[in-house]
């Protein structure tokens, strides 16, 4: 029997925690963020959500967000997040595929 | 996303199921593991409006719940941190091959066996530094993973470097690091971008890095480099955290990623070495990174004036399939965090004779680069086939009225410098035609 004993390849990672947001009892009467990375379908995925939210919650609205950096994908820094975050309660996002 | 939820905004995201496993390990990268994704069954790119529609539909309960249920945050899954791992066998290549079989079922090869990074294999490999094992090198994206110079060598060991190859594996992972890099795009995307590493100067010469015949390999002259290219790509794995189905979303992946590595020849070069026009001085040695796409052939045995060969080259470089072609009219790369932003450069590897060619005309790379920008254009209707309008619209609201002058000649890249040359290989008239993504970095190389 042989024994072949060897070094771990793989790194430590620094760790990071973010805490959730709170989730809203309601959504109707609040301000809805949709964000779209310009990724192509994103945009479409948005309008028909909003529809869908504004046939469930008559008293929300809505903004429309991209990111101010980028190029295929449009990304958001934190001064846009600073300012999404102080405009609406919650954000339906197409960022990913 | 998990900006604004740390800002205390609810949030949720749409996410194709081929990307959930990449959007759960990105939150839980960036600290929240449970972000709330309502799951499409394909990706919307490519997708007509009204099928959409339909996924939005389907999903817009998994919208409601992702806005209203409390996030419930999970576990993050973790490799196994032991030092040590060990293996047994009848004999000791059994135990090697449990080990090559371990390490593809944990993800952490690239399906070419592996060298065993034992402990005295590594401290050999250490001898290639004056740095300290635990030194940290840098942090890597996408998973954050601390690059000390000891897990460095233990991948260039797996690579199969020597130690001369060391202090250029830890130059080209400074260059992964560099903020403008922004590896973390380039790592993850489903484009099949790999690390070009071109190392200048003599210590490239000492390790054996060939600039000559076959100078990306494959065969013997081209041993150095091979595995030199194959530990930044185990590198980017094992410390970056670049897995396959989770945090490499490429489509269909390239054989570049492998490994491609040479160096400049600079003996048959007629201009300053590349890493001059970077501002290192003639003597340093560096390891420039350039993270490419494809490549393309620069064939051309006929030509024999400067501007016969800047017209063949700017057939490969009028490919306006290739991502970066055009890629300036709707914005630049940018890291949205350290606000970093990227020109797209694309690489030329000019042979001696067709160096030789410009030369003998009086021309350096600037008269190269210039011809070659106004040169290479293509109709800004072609150029836009691939391209989001609204994408150039936020980009480029000055240039709206280009859309009224559908045949206007528009250059591919966005300025002359973005074409990056150096003189690579063996005599005969071909080079090669790197679609770049991004800018290059360049980094010394320090003992």
């Amino acid at each position: 029997m042989a024994r072949l004993e060897i070094l771990n390849p793989v790194a430590k990672t620094v760790e990071y925690s973010v805490t959730p947001a709170r989730r809203p009892s309601d959504l109707d009467g609040l301000r809805i963020g949709l964000y779209w990375n310009m990724k192509a379908g994103g945009d479409a995925a948005l309008d028909r959500t909003e529809q869908l939210l504004r046939g469930r919650f008559s008293k929300a609205t809505f903004r429309r967000y991209t990111g101010s950096v980028g190029f295929i994908m449009r990304h958001c820094t934190a001064e846009d997040a600073d300012r999404i975050a102080s405009e609406v309660h919650a954000v339906v996002g197409t960022t990913a595929d | 996303m998990v900006e604004l939820e740390r800002r205390g905004i609810p949030t949720v995201l749409f996410t194709a199921q081929t990307f959930v496993h990449d959007a759960h390990r990105s939150a839980a990268s960036f600290g929240l593991a449970g972000l709330p994704l309502a799951v499409v069954p394909l990706p919307f790119t490519n997708q007509k409006p009204e099928d959409v529609h339909r996924m939005a539909e389907a999903a817009f309960d998994q919208v409601l719940a992702g806005l209203s249920k409390a996030v419930e945050v999970r576990a993050v899954e973790r490799p196994p941190l032991e030092a040590r791992l060990a293996y047994e066998g009848d004999d000791l290549l059994d135990a090697w091959g449990r080990l090559q079989a371990d390490f593809l079922k944990r993800g952490w090869g690239d399906g070419f066996p592996l060298v065993a990074p034992t402990e005295r294999a590594v401290a050999a490999m250490l001898r290639g530094t004056k740095r300290a094992p635990g030194d940290q090198v840098a942090v890597l994206e996408p998973g954050f993973g601390i690059a000390t110079v000891e897990k460095l060598a233990i991948n260039a060991v797996m690579a199969g470097c020597g130690p001369q190859h060391l202090p250029f594996l830890i130059a080209a992972v400074r260059c992964l690091a560099e903020p403008k890099m922004y590896l973390r795009n380039k790592a993850m995307s489903t484009g099949p971008h790999a690390p070009l590493v071109l190392v200048n100067g003599p210590k490239g010469r000492v390790a054996n890095i060939n600039s000559g015949m076959c100078a990306l390999g494959p065969g013997a002259p081209s041993a150095s480099n091979t595995v030199l290219g194959r530990a930044v790509r185990l590198a980017m794995m094992n410390v970056g955290h670049t897995y396959v189905g989770f945090s490499d979303m490429d489509t269909i992946g390239s054989p570049v990623k492998y490994s491609c590595c040479c160096a400049e020849n600079e003996a048959e070069s007629p201009w300053e070495p590349y890493h001059v026009t970077r501002g290192f001085a003639k003597e340093a040695s560096t390891v420039t990174v350039h993270f490419v796409y494809g490549i393309c052939e620069l064939h051309d045995f006929r030509s024999t004036t400067p501007d016969d060969l800047v017209r063949v080259f700017a057939t490969a470089a009028t490919n306006v399939a290739q991502v970066g072609t055009g890629l300036w009219l709707i914005g630049r790369r940018a890291d949205p965090r350290s606000k970093t932003e990227e020109r797209e450069h694309n690489t030329l590897f000019i042979c001696p004779e067709h160096a030789q060619i410009f030369q003998k005309a009086g021309w350096g790379r600037r008269q190269i680069q210039e011809a070659l920008y106004r040169e290479a254009r293509l109709p800004f209707k072609t150029m836009m086939l691939n391209k989001e309008p609204q994408a150039m619209a936020a980009a480029h609201p000055e240039l709206g009225w280009m859309h009224d002058h559908p045949d206007l000649p528009v250059p591919v890249v966005e300025d002359p410098g973005c074409f990056d040359i150096a003189v690579v290989g063996a005599a005969a008239g071909r080079g090669t035609y790197f679609y770049g993504a991004g800018e290059p970095v360049t980094m010394p190389v320090e003992d």
